[in-house]
């Protein structure tokens, strides 16, 4: 509903002035006074007119008259001239606008007593200005020890040389930065990732920079890949933008590899990984400067696949034969041999441990020689210990019978001598013996004839050569090479096993098909890119395998 | 189309069309340029500046620098241009930190203010003008008064003066008329409190003789009257309060920003 509202009933030639700090006291009332307050807010009512003096001619006082305005009062001025008509003094009132401006001082005034506390006391501005909580290995024990930090009252000048200043110091330190504050037309030109002061700091604990390849064209500020004050835990990983900054840049990618070309290849060989035996590659020429954005993409198939590398181990292992055929004994425990009774992962379950003959082979392959004491075998890891064993075989069935239960000396060595009788028959010599045990690769015995059936029988020890590479040696006992175990293969990546325990070794590893010890059963490229990729929905970023700092640099 | 819409229409489709410039440059050159933080934050507290200048624009009426309506359309826009400016600098991400922090939220406060104000000027005025009348901020007190001594007169007439009405107004109608009633009520559009003193007015009539119920008419106007101004009181001060939040939040930010430059510069990694 519209309502007329009243209309102003007041003196038409009095209008507001909201622009004025202060309004007459008796405003509110409708009876502001015509002169209203002062500047300064002070009431400066005092009478309604200031009388005139009028003198006739021939008059010594003269008369005082009223100079009201709008019409001279009834009762006119004193004698003494004062106004008989004082006007009532009043408490003025400061308008909205000035209350507005009081309130946005005091707020003004507490900001920057607030920021002159905060700033003033160095505990305080510590806090107070830190961006953001430090990453763990910036903040603990060994930080502050290293540093000589004080870890309970943390500072900042352990990095930022600013740290140790106070508000006009740091004043001073932002006009002395370089862009400064009004060098911004530097801003925008200022070079990706080059070394800043601030680097400085990070190096006097990260002594050298050349943590990566030693033909890296150009070295890259610490803060570009690594961002601090990103709250506790580990640093933030690196991003892929870091790694292809200069990796998916193909004239940075080539001063690399022409940087590479004129160093010696022993300055590649940085990486030392403490007890993990690594497959050996070669360095391409071209050093590894190949233009990668992705690794889905453009990255590079791995060097054992790209190169058609093979195993070097002189052992004799088939991983077809021992998984699928019909031949391989079932395991104590009734259950088929598997993948992971010979591969047993680390404590870590990162990796495996190292196949070893004792805990993975012996239980099929116990090097028993002599059918009719399966119980006594032959020592593995040394050929002179074996030769040893074999010449000194009466000794052993001895031990052995005494190991078995018979006491007395005699009967061990009547036990000896039937074990040693019964062995001569089936052999020509010792040194056939011998040679047999080193050298033969035989898996069937010879022929039989059991009942009505008849054939080869299989082989109770082969020999050693069944497996090992043996050489002769004129001057005493065979040589064998030693087998050469890799615990890594991928020299420049890095793999979980843990992380993948969900998936069957086979859909990687196609041991099943590999009957040769040279084949190298890694999975390609695109068996990882399957799953780790933008359509597989997992991570492929370049820290998932890919460490920048190289060991031991 | 009125001028205002076709404003609206434009200054819209302008804003719209930075923002998705601005965002484009930020894919563009986030990851590349080294500073990128530095230039996006200079390019913020230069928009915040320029919207901080509107207040100096007003207190300098006689310089030849453009109509204050120009001003307040640029103000406007400006202001919501610098929130995406804001998401910018900040990368999308919120800040840590107790300085920083506390950065943000007064950014966030001074916009949030000002949208709030931007939201008032737009319906407040409307509805003043839809209630009708025309009244003078600071001449609402001495409406309110004149208003008072009209109903106190006409109750304390001596010919028509009636028991009834007079301490009918001395318990509801004295402090009714003494000062501005119900705010928020008012601010919400509420008639209730208006619709609550005429009840009591009607069912005061039965008590009353012709010559008192011509009395109570006029007392009904003058408390219509009254609860108009209270009206206009409650909506014209809604439209100059969120300034009390505004104007001085935005010196704080001011203050704030500058020491951030300080502390990015003293801190950074060109700093030594």
């Amino acid at each position: 509903m519209s309502e007329q509202l009243p209309a102003p009933e007041f003196d038409s030639q009095h209008y507001e002035r909201p622009n004025q700090k202060w309004t007459c006291g008796r405003a509110a009332e409708g009876q502001p006074c015509r002169l209203g307050p002062s500047g300064r807010g002070r009431c400066e009512a005092t009478f309604e007119c200031s009388p005139a003096l009028e003198k006739k001619e021939g008059e010594a006082k003269g008369r005082w008259r009223c100079t009201r305005p709008g019409g001279a009062c009834e009762t006119g001025p004193f004698p003494d001239g004062t106004c008989c008509r004082p006007i009532p003094r009043c408490s003025p009132v400061a308008t909205l606008r000035a209350r507005r401006g009081r309130f946005t001082l005091a707020v003004v005034t507490a900001t920057v007593a607030v920021l002159m506390i905060l700033l003033g006391s160095p505990p305080l501005r510590t806090k107070f200005i830190n961006p953001g909580e430090l990453s763990t290995p910036h903040s603990g024990d060994a930080f502050a020890k290293l540093t000589g930090s004080n870890q309970v009252d943390p500072t900042c000048v352990v990095c930022h040389q600013a740290g140790a200043l106070g508000p006009s110091g740091m004043t001073a330190a932002a006009f002395h930065a370089s862009p400064g504050p009004f060098e911004i037309i530097q801003l925008a030109q200022a070079r990706p990732a080059e070394l800043t002061a601030i680097d400085e700091s990070c190096q006097r604990c990260h002594t050298r920079h050349l943590f990566h390849q030693p033909n890296v064209v150009r070295d890259i500020s610490c803060s570009y890949c690594h961002a601090e004050h990103h709250g506790a835990g580990p640093m933030p990983s690196t991003t892929d933008a870091n790694c292809t900054f200069c990796h998916a840049d193909a004239a940075v990618m080539a001063a690399a590899a022409a940087k590479g070309a004129a160093l010696a290849p022993d300055a590649f060989r940085s990486r030392v990984r403490q007890g993990q035996n690594e497959f050996p590659t070669t360095r391409p020429a071209s050093g590894f400067t190949q233009v990668i954005h992705r690794f889905g993409g453009d990255h590079p198939e791995f060097r054992v696949h790209a190169d058609r590398l093979r195993d070097p181990d002189t052992l004799q292992f088939g991983h077809a034969l021992h998984l699928t055929a019909e031949t391989i004994p079932k395991l104590p425990n009734g259950r088929k041999l598997d993948c992971a009774f010979c591969h047993q992962p680390d404590a870590a379950g990162v990796y495996y441990r190292r196949i070893n003959f004792e805990d993975h082979c012996r239980l099929c392959h116990s090097l028993q020689f002599d059918s009719e004491t399966p119980g006594l075998t032959l020592p593995h890891g040394d050929p002179d210990f074996v030769s040893a064993f074999l010449h000194s075989l009466p000794k052993q069935y001895a031990d052995f019978a005494a190991r078995s239960g018979i006491a007395r000396t005699e009967e061990q060595k009547e036990f000896a001598r039937q074990k040693l009788q019964h062995l001569q028959a089936r052999v020509a010599s010792g040194e056939d013996f011998e040679n047999r045990i080193f050298f033969s690769t035989a898996t069937t015995g010879p022929a039989t004839q059991v009942g009505t059936m008849s054939g080869a029988t299989r082989a109770l020890y082969p020999g050693c050569a069944y497996c090992h590479e043996v050489k002769s040696n004129p001057h005493g006992a065979p040589k064998i090479t030693k087998p050469i175990l890799f615990d890594r293969w991928l020299g420049h990546g890095g793999f979980n096993h843990a992380k993948h325990s969900g998936v069957a070794c086979s859909r990687c590893h196609q041991a099943e098909k590999s009957k040769a010890t040279a084949d190298i059963i890694l999975p390609a490229k695109d068996s990882c890119v399957a799953c780790h990729s933008a359509r597989g929905g997992v991570t492929d970023s370049c820290v998932t395998c890919h460490v920048y700092h190289s060991a031991g640099r | 189309m009125t001028r205002f819409r076709r404003q609206l229409l434009v200054g819209g489709f302008l804003l719209a069309l930075v923002s998705v410039l601005a965002v484009m440059v930020h894919c563009r050159f986030n990851r590349t340029l080294p500073k990128y933080a530095c230039l996006t934050g200079w390019v913020l507290f230069a928009a915040i500046a320029l919207l901080a200048v509107y207040n100096a624009r007003k207190k300098i009426p006689f310089l030849p620098l453009g109509s204050s309506e120009a001003w307040m359309q640029i103000h406007v826009y400006a202001g919501f241009f610098t929130v995406v400016l804001f998401l910018i600098h900040l990368n999308f991400h919120v800040p840590t930190g107790w300085f920083e922090g506390t950065l943000a939220w007064l950014y966030v406060l001074v916009t949030a203010s000002g949208i709030a104000g931007l939201i008032l000027s737009r319906v407040l005025p409307r509805r003043l003008s839809t209630r009708g009348g025309e009244v003078i901020y600071e001449k609402i007190p001495a409406i309110r008064s004149d208003l008072r001594q009209q109903a106190e007169a006409l109750v304390l007439d001596a010919e028509t003066k009636s028991p009834v009405i007079a301490e009918f107004y001395v318990r509801q109608l004295n402090a009714f008329f003494a000062g501005p009633q119900k705010f928020w009520l008012h601010l919400l559009e509420s008639r209730q409190p208006l619709n609550a003193v005429l009840v009591e007015l009607e069912e005061l009539r039965r008590y009353l003789n012709d010559q008192e119920r011509a009395v109570l008419e006029k007392l009904a106007q003058l408390v219509r009257r009254k609860d108009g101004l209270d009206y206009h009181h409650a909506l014209q001060t809604a439209l100059k309060l969120w300034l009390f939040a505004h104007v001085p939040l935005t010196y704080s930010l001011l203050i704030f920003s500058l020491l951030h430059i300080v502390l990015v510069y003293a801190f950074s990694g060109g700093a030594r």
